[in-house]
């Protein structure tokens, strides 16, 4: 059979149509890359003129805003790291698979709640909440860890039957119950173990034998609920990090006779070590330029106290609040951008050491042989 | 006619053809990869209208060469080459050659089937629709003359807008030397075509290749020494980057020249 | 010679019960959440369900009316208060009164007490005497019925009424029917009724605006103007995006340069959104905005039109914002598609342009889809940037109306999540306005999950496509 003709081709149309379209691809893509430099050039360009101002003003208006993030960002991350990595150990290395397929994405899902609501429900529930039983929120605190060990340890004296119904497998969803009702009796508990031994009243024990205040907003608020925002971005990189270990060195060391904890703690952390450290630098990235829940939640009181129990307040939300009010090309203005630029600088620096980790973990599990 | 002439005493006499019979002309043709030469010097011409193997073990650089017929290391940035390739008289990297239309004229089927996710008709269709409009009439002519001489048509006539992924192996491979027909090149290149199909499909393919001898050139790259010695015209062997021994297929298997092709082909080297 | 192995008695103890602390804090992280949403939905949706109201008689004789809110234990003393919303602020100066358990004699909880909704002064929880309505007056049923009756009707054609109303102690106060926008018996009501007069409260706070200052009616320009800016801030950050991400993977040479800015764009991802905000405010606003007024707005001037925050700036604020996510996103897709494909298109005489719109682009559409619901959800749930470039508590007028020309992009708007953080700490009443702000919270997160979801699900969609790869 003959091949029929083919008709005339637009051939000259087709090469001019592919370089101008070649040529507007490159400027708009090498545009946007610009325009996202533009964001550090413009702050460096505006923090100049402070140069200019002299001996009028010293950094030190700025030191204790850059105090409180550091302490709101503390908080959160002492609050947030162990439960997430806590979590991702578990989730990686003990959950039965099925469950994690459910369960990762809902932990991740907790990402997107939007720091305003999370703020509104620490600054205007919790707080107050908190505030009135002080003692029960840090017997809490305790109770939790020391609830979970319990929980292990009447599970390791029960029979076998029970134990197959409630697995360590499964126990991330089941301890839910427990922990509810361990909260429970711990919060009712409370007002006698106050009595007992703080002589009723908390608060005013610590402001009679030690001298420190209570504000109703103060660190230890923002602790809890940056933390509550903090954890699932940790959580996911540290999760990703431990699942990607080679399941050959597992079980190769638990051939050797280790326990599954064994094998986490001596095989599996120190080979995801960097993969968990770049998580928690991320987090504490995170932490550090949350503006809506520190705005909400810790009193806004730029104070320099190292007390958990005093508010404090954070460069992001001092920008957020007085930016709009200081006119451009005053003193007060170039200070804020100032803080902007730290700010930018700081988690900048921390994501590029974060990511540069994170290749460098790739690259070992590529020759371990693992997936990836 | 053959033309013999012998430039190196150590290597085989070149075989070179006249200007009626060849059809792609390859002088002292010379390719790097980010400064590691691939291909060294090769001169050879490949005739019209016959079937030319490329055989030789991994990384001689049997699919590079292939890939320089149709410019496909242009996409490359870290290639550097000298030396000319001519198709039917024509160097393939003067500035007046258009790109696209030799890779119209070159078409090239790769080892591993890649349709594209559309349907079989689209898939077919997707040279045409390049070189323009043209009446959906004529289009789905020229698309049922493709699949024909790919011996496909029969098997899809009644699905042709079902997606090509539902396909399996071998008829994927006829789809893409369909859609390569489709606009009708002068060569059609095909890197290791059936390495990746069963036994049957393989046939299908290597009677494919032997029908459409009357059509087109054809240069065959391919490890199996059976499917070269059952399917071409003509052999050239080569190792390292460098032309070994080139001569028509009977030749080349039955009585090889050098010392080197004869190892090659009864195994006494990889 | 053997040695035997005894491991330490505490080391094997701990090695028992670390994963049991470990699988506590997954348990803990989702306690956490649960309660979270669940605070969410029960205050937030509780807020629309018809209260009971309850009369209780003092040991004083006094009387209070009003719908109980919570109990709590007296600050210095022992025993518990009670929280009553009583309304009726131009009666008692005060909505809300606390009453000490002990001090209430009886509790009654009557059918005919009712519940009006009325502009300006709020609710108003008592009694209806009577209405009287161009020279009639009904009484008892026939006024309830009324004023009923009255309601359903639109603004226009309401009647001219007066209604009588009788407050708690016996107070009685004249409101005309023109102020009054809900009327309820909640007592009175079947649990079928509740439930429609539920959705009834539900539909007003997504359809209307704030009402009292921000104390009752909805949220409806807020979302507006959330869902306004988001689509400019899409249709701005979607080309550039993905332009960008076909730059970076198809045509760019891929070298150290390359690696750096893929490095960077992603960083960028995680630098604070006030640091944005500031960008925006100092370039776009008082830059760009400056600039425009001095050439296009003179006469305005110093009142700024475009040098002041407003809708354009926050969408381009927000787009850049979101910027990573669409090219993290778009690349992502772009770098799953396989060069065999790209390859077999240029092979076949494609130029470079034709295999990218061809075959590549439509491939990588999932993903791309994907960057911008991604980027939608984060710009709906982010307020810090937009408290400095745009956002305002309560804009004059909405940024689309009928005067040309109709999309007015230097006005300042009014958004979701702004709204809630304002009503919560510069509300009047931060009591009363606490349901609406739950309510707000409630639909802030609903519609991020939402997005987030729908994220998820194309991704998973978009792996198994990828699986059937022959």
């Amino acid at each position: 059979m003959t091949p029929p003709r083919l008709p005339f081709s637009r051939q000259p149309l087709r090469l001019i149509h592919d370089r101008i379209a070649t040529g507007l691809i490159t400027a708009g893509g090498v545009g946007v890359l610009l325009a996202i430099l533009a964001i550090g050039v413009f702050l460096i360009w505006e923090t100049l003129p402070l140069l200019a101002f002299g001996d009028e003003f010293s950094l030190s208006t700025l030191s204790p805003l850059a105090w409180g993030t550091l302490k709101a960002a503390l908080a959160a991350m002492l609050f947030a790291t162990p439960i997430a990595l806590g979590a991702a150990m578990y989730s990686a290395l003990f959950m039965s698979t099925r469950l994690r397929s459910r369960v990762k994405p809902i932990l991740e899902l907790m990402e997107a709640i939007p720091g305003v609501v999370v703020g509104f429900i620490a600054g205007l529930l919790l707080a107050p909440w908190v505030e009135r039983h002080l003692a029960s929120t840090l017997l809490v605190i305790v109770w939790l860890p020391l609830s979970a060990a319990l929980a292990g340890g009447l599970w390791y004296l029960a029979n076998a039957r029970l134990r197959q119904w409630l697995p360590l497998s499964w126990a991330g969803v089941w301890l839910i119950p427990w922990l509810a009702i361990m909260v429970t009796l711990a919060l009712w508990l409370a007002p006698l173990m106050e009595q007992a031994w703080f002589g009723g009243d908390l608060r005013r024990l610590l402001d009679q034998q030690y001298g420190l205040d209570y504000a109703t907003r103060n660190a230890l608020i923002v602790g809890i609920a940056m933390g509550f925002a903090v954890i699932p971005s940790i959580y996911s990189l540290a999760e990703d990090a431990l699942a990607d270990v080679p399941a050959s060195l597992m079980e190769g060391a638990q051939a050797l006779g280790a326990s599954r904890w064994q094998a986490l703690w001596k095989v599996a952390l120190p080979t995801a070590g960097p993969g968990v450290f770049s998580a928690v630098m991320i987090g504490a990235g995170r932490a550090v330029g949350e503006t809506m829940i520190v705005l909400m939640a810790s009193g806004n009181t730029a104070l320099f106290s190292a007390s958990p129990f005093e508010g404090l307040r954070s460069l992001s939300a001092s920008i957020a609040i007085e930016l709009p009010e200081a006119s451009p090309g005053g003193l007060t203005y170039h200070l804020l951008i100032f803080a902007a630029l730290s700010l930018f600088i700081f988690t900048f620096l921390v994501n590029t050491l974060a990511e540069v980790v994170r290749q460098r973990l790739r690259r070992r599990y590529q020759r371990l042989g693992g997936k990836l | 006619m053959l033309a013999l002439s012998s430039a190196n005493p150590t290597q085989a006499p070149v075989t070179r053809f006249s200007a009626e019979t060849c059809c792609l002309s390859i002088n002292q043709f010379h390719l790097a990869y980010a400064g590691k030469t691939a291909l060294r010097d090769l001169t050879l011409d490949v005739p019209r209208h016959r079937v030319t193997a490329f055989i030789g073990p991994s990384g001689c650089g049997k699919s590079t060469l292939l890939r320089a017929i149709n410019r496909l290391h242009d996409l490359n940035e870290s290639v550097t080459h000298h030396g000319q390739i001519q198709l039917e008289g024509q160097d393939i990297h003067a500035s007046q050659m258009n790109v696209t239309e030799l890779r119209r004229r070159v078409g090239m089927v790769f080892q591993t089937p890649n349709p594209f996710p559309m349907s079989i008709y689209e898939n077919v269709a997707f040279g045409l629709r390049l070189q323009g409009r043209m009446p959906k009439r004529k289009r789905d002519d020229i698309i049922e003359w493709a699949l024909t001489s790919a011996a496909l048509w029969d098997e899809v006539k009644d699905r042709l807008h079902r997606s090509a992924w539902q396909l399996s192996g071998g008829q994927q491979q006829r789809l893409v030397i369909a859609r390569t027909l489709a606009v009708q090149p002068d060569v059609l290149l095909l890197d290791e075509p059936a390495s990746a199909l069963d036994p049957i499909s393989t046939l299908k393919i290597e009677e494919l290749i032997r029908n459409l001898k009357s059509q087109l050139t054809l240069v065959l790259v391919t490890h199996n020494m059976q499917q070269a010695a059952r399917v071409s015209d003509y052999t050239a062997f080569l190792q390292q980057g460098e032309l070994v021994e080139y001569g028509p297929t009977d030749q080349v298997f039955t009585n090889p020249r050098l010392q080197r092709t004869e190892n090659y082909i009864t195994g006494r080297i990889t | 010679m053997r040695w035997s192995f005894r491991p330490s008695r505490i080391s094997a103890m701990g090695s028992l019960l670390w994963p049991w602390l470990c699988a506590a804090s997954v348990a803990l992280s989702l306690l956490m959440l649960a309660t979270l949403l669940t605070l969410l939905a029960t205050r937030g949706l509780g807020h629309f369900w018809p209260a009971a109201l309850e009369e209780a008689t003092l040991h004083s004789g006094e009387t209070v009316i009003g719908q109980p809110v919570r109990e709590t234990p007296l600050p210095n003393t022992a025993g518990i208060e009670r929280l009553y919303f009583t309304g009726n602020r131009d009666i008692d100066g005060a909505s809300w009164r606390w009453v000490a358990l002990d001090d209430i004699d009886t509790v009654a909880v009557p059918d005919d007490l009712i519940r009006l909704e009325r502009s300006p002064w709020g609710d108003f929880i008592g009694r209806l005497e009577a209405v009287e309505s161009e020279g009639q007056r009904f009484e008892d049923d026939a006024a309830w019925a009324f004023v009923a009756r009255a309601l359903t009707l639109p603004d226009s054609q309401r009647p001219n009424a007066q209604l009588q109303l009788t407050a708690a102690n016996g107070h009685t106060i004249t409101q005309p029917l023109s102020g009054v926008t809900l009327f309820q018996a909640p007592n009175a009501m079947s649990w079928g009724q509740k439930v429609v007069v539920w959705s009834e409260r539900i539909w007003q706070f997504l359809s209307e605006g704030p009402r009292a200052a921000n104390t009752g009616g909805g949220v409806w320009p807020a979302i507006f103007g959330t869902v306004l800016m988001v689509i400019l801030m899409s249709v701005i950050v979607t080309p550039l995006g993905v332009l960008a991400a076909i730059y970076l993977n198809e045509i760019a040479h891929q070298n150290r340069l390359t690696r750096l800015v893929r490095i960077g764009v992603r960083n960028l991802a995680g630098v604070p959104s006030i640091v944005y905000g500031v960008f925006g405010l100092g370039v776009f606003v008082y830059g760009i905005g400056g600039s425009i007024d001095s050439w296009f707005f003179e006469d305005a001037l110093p009142s700024p039109t475009f040098g002041t925050g407003g809708l354009l700036w926050a969408s381009l604020t927000l787009a850049l914002l979101t910027l990573p996510v669409v090219i993290v996103a778009t690349e992502e897709g772009l770098a799953r598609i396989p060069d065999a494909l790209r390859e077999g298109a240029v092979a076949l005489g494609a130029t470079r342009l034709e295999m990218l719109t061809r075959v590549v682009l439509p491939m990588a559409t999932p993903a791309m889809l994907t960057g911008v619901i991604l980027a939608v959800a984060r710009a709906a749930g982010e307020v810090a940037p937009l408290m400095l470039v745009g956002v305002a508590k309560l804009a004059p007028q909405m940024p689309v109306d009928g005067e040309f020309p109709y999309l007015h992009l230097e006005r300042k708007f009014m958004h979701l999540g702004y709204h809630l953080f304002d009503t919560a700490f510069h509300g009047e009443d931060v009591q009363a306005a606490i349901p609406l702000v739950f309510a707000t919270a409630l639909l802030l997160v609903l519609i991020v999950l939402v997005l987030n979801l729908t994220a998820i699900f194309l991704r998973h969609y978009l792996r198994r496509q990828r699986g059937n790869e022959c």
